[in-house]
């Protein structure tokens, strides 16, 4: 269960989240939607204790990230695919961030294959695809074996088969009781992935509910969305 | 910390970038040997009268500026290659505590350092002392064990550095930025410095970092009075204690005001 409570996040005279509350429940996948610069990534940040608040908190089953010991075991996120060290081989990426929370090179090595990129795992990163790089994200956020689940745009540069690749353990992972957000601009993907949708937009909660509520019958999950998020894009956003 | 502290060291071991910097530490050892080695073929040609007037600098002292340059921009990268490719974010992730994380960079790459720092110097030492071999040649006569802690003293001086260079890349997060100041802070006030009035220059040069280990190692600190402005000027101000002192606040001061900004800045 994620959490976040009255959420502000100021930056200079910017208001990147304005006031932002929504939960997030365990079982099912949850969309979190919104145009550019609506703040998802930011209350993302700030939820896995990177970025501070400027004021309300967001919890992780009832608790901050910063408190949590071990927190991969609980949480996994995968937030820009692309962050990964060049010249690092894949192997070894996701076993730097194994050793810190005490999960051994036989999980890594096991994760590597369920990804696919057991092949290429002794390559350096800087040669892999957008897509390898998503996919050893995932494997990265998968390292704990967490109960939470938070990806930013994990589909993007993947091919078809590793769209429906996410798709279905997404929904296989929901399906075992997990919590999982999922951030995309992919409408047509996310209606086939999430059960749930949170929308937000200039900050501010556009919508919280089931895929059913928001999408009637002959609409699209596109055309709903553009109709909610209509009043809240805005180009040229900060962050 | 311990898990912390293993996944940092394996940061270091997996880039091509440590095994460049180690590279140049393995250079700075073989250059000097070769200026040793073609002053000892100048000092045999000079005639006999000339010899006494022959001097040349320890090496250990004139390559060590270049070791610690190669390890204060391995400090540096430890922390900006994170920022540079986004890694900081998932480091942060896997570690929230940011104290935890600064710390266990700190001592993996201190310890690369240190190891790197004493090699180079304990092994020019030993490789240039044997090129000289029983030839008069002022501040190349003391045994190996004789002059230990003064190489030690160098030696340390090496990590030193790379704790400054990790300090100002979390302060900057700009490896061009970080790499600048270090070399401005180690090598380019240092040596500037001497050229002030007097006293101002023996007196601030004496708080720069190049000159604090021979500070420190007291009567065995090498000195010249030939050498009086400029990087290699050694003109013995502080006593050991306060030289000593002096030595731990370019580790303590840096990384205090790093670990401040890095626990409070968003990442």
């Amino acid at each position: 269960m994620i959490e976040v409570r009255d959420l502000v996040k100021r930056y200079g005279s910017t208001v990147a989240v304005d006031g932002l509350s929504f939960q997030v429940r365990p079982g099912q996948v949850t969309g979190f939607l919104g145009p550019n610069g609506a703040g998802k990534s930011t209350t993302m940040r700030i939820v896995l204790g990177l970025d501070a608040p400027t004021s309300g908190e967001g919890l992780i089953g009832g608790r901050r990230y910063a408190a949590m010991r071990r927190p991969l075991q609980q949480v996994g996120a995968l937030l820009d695919a692309s962050a990964v060290h060049p010249g690092r081989s894949a192997y070894d990426h996701l076993l730097t961030l194994a050793r810190t929370n005490g999960i051994g090179p036989r999980r890594v090595a096991a994760l590597l294959e369920s990804v696919g990129l057991a092949g290429v795992a002794r390559k350096r990163a800087g040669t892999f695809s957008l897509g390898m790089k998503q996919r050893l994200g995932i494997a990265a956020a998968l390292l704990g074996d967490p109960a939470v689940l938070m990806l930013d745009e994990p589909v993007n540069g993947l091919d078809p088969e590793g769209v429906r690749w996410i798709r279905e353990l997404m929904r296989s992972l929901a399906a075992e009781g997990r919590t999982v957000l999922l951030s995309s601009h992919l409408m047509s993907e996310m209606a086939l992935t999430a059960d749930h949708l949170v929308i937000i937009g200039r900050g501010r909660l556009i919508a919280d509910c089931h895929m059913r509520d928001l999408v009637p019958d002959g609409e699209s999950l596109e055309d709903a969305y553009l109709r909610l998020t209509a009043g809240s894009v805005e180009h040229g956003a900060a962050r | 910390m311990i898990a912390s502290l293993s996944s940092e060291w394996l940061k270091i071991r997996s880039v091509r970038s440590t095994y460049v910097v180690l590279a140049v530490v393995a250079l700075a050892v073989v250059i000097g040997a070769l200026f040793v080695w073609q002053g000892m073929a100048a000092f045999d040609g000079l005639p006999l009268d000339r010899r006494e007037k022959f001097r040349v600098i320890p090496m250990e002292e004139y390559m060590l500026p270049m070791v610690q340059l190669a390890l204060g921009v391995l400090g540096v990268l430890t922390i900006t290659s994170e920022y540079a490719h986004g890694t900081i974010r998932s480091s942060l992730v896997a570690v929230p505590a940011r104290g935890t994380l600064l710390a266990a960079k700190a001592a993996a790459v201190a310890a690369v350092a240190l190891a790197a720092g004493q090699a180079a110097v304990f092994a020019t030492f030993l490789v240039t002392r044997a090129l000289v071999g029983d030839r008069p040649i002022p501040d190349h006569g003391a045994s190996v064990a004789q002059q230990a802690p003064q190489l030690l003293l160098l030696g340390l001086s090496v990590a030193v550095c790379a704790m400054v260079g990790l300090a100002f890349g979390v302060a900057t997060r700009s490896t061009a930025g970080a790499i600048v100041s270090v070399v401005a802070l180690l090598f380019v006030i240092p040596a500037g410095i001497t050229y002030l009035p007097a006293p101002w220059g023996t007196r601030l040069s004496a708080v720069m970092l190049p000159n604090l280990p021979d500070q420190i190692a007291g009567s065995l600190g090498w000195r010249s009075e030939e050498v009086v402005v400029g990087p290699w000027a050694r003109i013995p101000v502080l006593p050991p204690a306060w030289a000593a002192v002096a030595l731990a606040a370019y580790v303590v001061a840096p990384l205090a005001v790093a670990a401040v900004l890095f626990r409070r800045r968003d990442a």
